[in-house]
């Protein structure tokens, strides 16, 4: 078989098999983004020559993928839907979401390919415009075929500035940071204390987020001047403890009393009378386990205040605030400080030597990375209109972590497709697979069973949604172990990272 | 010489740091149940408490202790933090629980039965966690020895989920140990106070788990030392002899130490480095599985998530102890425990883990070789 064909096929299956999970008018929009995804892998792939020649090739592995998609998409909608006790979809809705999916599939690899064609710095701007009108047109998309994949999508975004955030500190600067849920904390709760009905300061949102930022950033640096001199695998369980703490932190600030200690005991020990300065009497900040809810919105003058039921909205809003991250953290990374975090990470003895001040720039990159972690966390407060610890877990530290190791340590892009596959994934994949599962078993495995004890045990464990740890712990691994340097390598990372390698052969 | 001079020479700027590090705890301490006049006046009330926490904090910290020997001899060995060391204790819980479950022996009314099961469950623990923590070394760890520090850090990062996760689902399988209960797998499942049952069902004692119920000391004091505080007491502290005779004394721990100390010096000297390492995950695990079986009965809780908890109490034992440390982690783990024990009595319970991370950090700030530790060269 011809490896464009070969190409096509495991990437209409890849897509086909998404759409044997959500069904409906998902083959449209999968197989958009499917054909788009192939463009891009194939596209590198192959010689370059004119535009049309390009695409000509193209076409092959393109059609290959739409045709299975297409031929998934009637053995979902005519066999699988009435496994599971479905309905089929209605033949206009299906005919038109077919069509749809087999050009839009088909003629989107031939297009991405083609812009292969152009000279460099023209194929960078058609690219730029492919993904720009993808990332406006999708909102509407999705409202329009009601997929409801907007709210998931923002969640995953919110974990891209996360990832991007993390990056800062783990990918550049080389520190390994297992508590970074504390600062999305720290954000969240910042603005929920700030712009809360609850404590009578309703704060404007616009104000407020940058403020979490700035909370988020002087507690990184307040945890890392201590830490930092330490050795890296210190800093690693320090963090870890950080993030566990501050989770119960804001779980028990319910009963806050500050006093002055020397005016109040210390000095009457020693039988000097004083006056007991007291700063708080039983304030009660976060309201333990019941959460600051509800938090005030963003505001803006056309557009009018911001609701969850309009999720197109938050979408413009979480998108833009990745381009500002993404913004920053290129300037950043170019900048003088952005060279010193890597020459730190690479040799800190070799980069001291050079005049560079390792604590303070690992205290720079600390605050830094804090600090993007406030965005998301003042956005997330807002979105959600309300914050709870349990939220901010341990496990949302990890899930950060494996964005980044997934995408590509020290990557931006790899960071964004890293956050977007892992978090659609969980979010998305994860329940559709379940309510699939759920529904194929109890319509052909379950009955058949007649011990209760084994059906019920079945149908507990039949759960994807109970291995998602698994998934993640899984994703770091193997990426360890198989390719560190992640989906998407940042070319610096990937050579240190197979230096060993070279050495020993 | 001139060095120790430097050393004990005053500073004025540390103590001046001291000071207002102790302040900001003071200052800040209260929300965490650190209101000293309050502590003061209840143990001016209630002195004999002390003497309890005291024995709980001893009994707790002897568990901590034994977790933190696994931790402390994985670092001396690879410099590498063992994360899913904490899960391995969990899992040890577990298989324990399961174990007794499938024998019968929770249901059981003969006391010999009962006896031979908790000895069963011991070995079959200890054996379950010594395979599962060398294959976590063979599957994620070795190909990582000679890469960047960060990737195995990671990569015991990823482990520890995976076993999180397996705890998980393993406690929502009521076929298996029917006393989970249908609540699924993220709640707290209770695990039966073997110990007080055999106590009542061989007349030991008078059938009264408290050893000295009815000494005048302890009734006067309203003191208790149950048999489950003794027996973890007893099997703590012989597995740490035995464990500190078998580094000293045996050809295999001689290898260990050497290998601690220089690994390519020990490969020259045709140590097998592999079986060595191989063999200090197998007795960390094993030690864990025992930790396991003995938090159980001493705690009466078996749940998923109790693992990392435990894991970051070990773990800042054994940097207390000096990291790398035999001594120094049973040390580290008792007055961890003592920390524990006390905090949950006089401070806050809901505050015991953010008191054990302060202190983590102070070790760190003022002394990052730990109590016995010795001055290790800084790789970063």
């Amino acid at each position: 078989m011809q490896p464009n064909i070969k190409t096509g096929i495991t990437f209409g299956i890849i897509g086909g098999l998404l759409t044997f999970l959500f069904g409906g008018w998902s083959v449209a929009v999968i197989g958009c983004f499917m054909g788009i995804g192939l463009g891009l892998g194939f596209g590198g792939r192959i010689e370059k020559s004119t535009p049309f020649n390009m695409a000509k090739e193209a076409s092959k592995p393109g059609f290959t993928a739409a045709g299975v998609l297409l031929i998934v998409s009637l053995i979902q909608n005519f066999v699988i839907q009435g496994l599971i006790g479905k309905s089929q979809a209605e033949l206009n809705t299906f005919i038109f979401s077919n069509l749809i999916a087999f050009l839009g599939s088909a003629g989107l690899t031939c297009l991405v390919v083609s812009f292969g064609g152009y000279d460099k710095k023209k194929e960078q701007t058609y690219k730029l415009a492919l993904l720009a009108a993808v990332v406006i047109a999708f909102p509407f998309v999705d409202n329009f075929t009601e997929l409801r994949w907007t709210a998931q999508i923002i969640f995953a975004l919110i974990f891209v500035i996360l990832g991007l955030g993390l990056n800062i500190v783990v990918g550049y600067a080389g520190l390994l940071d297992l508590g970074y849920a504390a600062f999305f904390a720290i954000g969240a709760y910042t603005t929920g204390i700030l712009s809360s009905p609850v404590h009578n300061t309703e704060w404007n949102f616009w104000l407020v987020i940058w403020i979490a930022a700035a909370m988020a950033g002087l507690w990184g640096l307040m945890l890392g001047a201590p830490t930092l001199p330490l050795r890296g695998d210190y800093l690693a369980i320090v963090t870890l403890g950080f993030g566990e703490i501050v989770p119960v932190l804001f779980k028990n600030l319910i009963d806050v009393t500050i006093k002055e200690p020397l005016t109040c005991w210390i000095l009457p020990l020693f039988r000097i009378q004083t006056t007991c300065i007291t700063f708080f009497e039983h304030a009660d900040l976060t309201l333990g386990e019941k959460g600051i809810s509800p938090i005030g919105r963003p505001y803006l003058p056309i557009i009018g205040e911001f609701e969850s039921s309009k999720p197109i909205t938050w979408y413009f809003l979480i998108v833009a605030l990745i381009l500002l991250s993404v913004f920053i953290i290129n300037r950043l990374r170019d900048s003088r400080l952005g060279r010193a975090w890597m020459a730190i990470r690479e040799d800190e003895l070799a980069a001291a030597q050079m005049g560079i001040d390792p604590v303070k720039t690992k205290l720079a990159a600390f605050a830094m990375g804090a600090m993007f972690s406030g965005f998301a966390g003042a956005f997330y407060a807002a979105y959600i209109r309300g914050i709870f610890p349990s939220v901010f877990d341990f496990s949302a530290s990890i899930i950060i972590l494996c964005v980044v190791i997934l995408g590509g340590i020290g990557n931006i892009n790899g960071v964004i497709v890293g956050g977007l596959v892992l978090m659609t994934a969980d979010r998305l994949f994860l329940p559709a697979l379940k309510d699939f599962l759920t529904a194929l078993l109890t319509h052909t495995v379950l009955p058949s069973i007649s011990n209760p004890a084994v059906q019920a045990a079945v149908s507990a464990n039949a759960n994807p949604i109970l291995y998602r740890f698994l998934l993640f712990g899984l994703t770091l691994v193997i990426m360890m172990a198989v390719r560190p340097e992640g989906l998407i390598p940042n070319a610096q990372v990937r050579a240190e990272l197979h230096a060993n390698e070279e050495k020993k052969g | 010489m001139e060095i120790t001079k430097k050393q004990f020479k005053f500073n004025w700027r540390r103590l001046l740091f001291s000071a207002l590090v102790l302040y900001v705890v003071f200052l800040i301490g209260p929300i965490a149940g650190l209101d000293v006049p309050a502590i003061v006046a209840n143990i001016q009330s209630n002195p004999s408490q002390l003497i309890q926490f005291l024995i709980i904090g001893i009994s707790n910290g002897a568990i901590i202790a034994i977790i933190a020997l696994g931790y402390t001899m994985v670092y001396g060995i690879i410099e590498l933090i063992n994360f899913a060391h904490g899960d391995v204790y969990m899992i040890g819980v577990f298989t324990s629980l399961t174990t007794l479950s499938l024998t019968g022996t929770l249901t059981s009314q003969d006391p010999v039965r009962i006896v031979l099961g908790l000895i069963f469950a011991l070995v079959v623990s200890v054996v379950v966690c010594a395979v599962l923590n060398a294959s976590i070394e063979r599957l994620a760890y070795r190909r990582l020895r000679n890469a960047p520090r960060l990737a195995p850090l990671i990569s015991a990062i990823g482990m520890s989920f995976i076993i999180e996760n397996i705890g998980l689902i393993w406690a929502g399988q009521s076929w298996l140990v029917p006393l989970f209960g249908t609540t699924g797998g993220a709640s707290q499942k209770s695990f039966p106070d073997m110990l007080g049952i055999l106590v009542k069902l061989s007349g030991f004692n008078g059938g009264d788990v408290n050893l000295f119920a009815s000494t005048p000391l302890f009734t006067q004091w309203r003191l208790t030392l149950n048999v489950k505080d003794l027996l973890v007491i007893v099997l703590a502290v012989s597995l740490m002899i035995g464990l500190y005779l078998f580094v000293q004394r045996t050809k295999l721990g001689k290898a260990m130490r050497a290998t601690a100390q220089n690994r390519d010096a020990a490969k020259m000297l045709g140590i097998d480095i592999d079986w060595v390492i191989t063999a200090t995950f197998l007795i960390g695990g094993g030690l864990a599985g025992a930790a396991g079986l003995m938090a159980g009965l001493y705690n009466n809780t078996a749940w998923w998530f109790m693992g990392f908890r435990a894991g970051l109490q070990s773990f800042t034992a054994a940097v207390l102890g000096g990291i790398g440390n035999i001594q120094g982690a049973m040390l580290g783990g008792f007055l961890i425990g003592l920390l524990a024990s006390f905090s949950d009595g006089y401070l806050n319970a809901r505050w015991t883990n953010a008191w054990v991370f302060t202190v983590l950090v102070l070790i760190l700030l003022f002394r990052p070789t730990g109590l016995l530790g010795e001055n290790t060269t800084q790789k970063a």
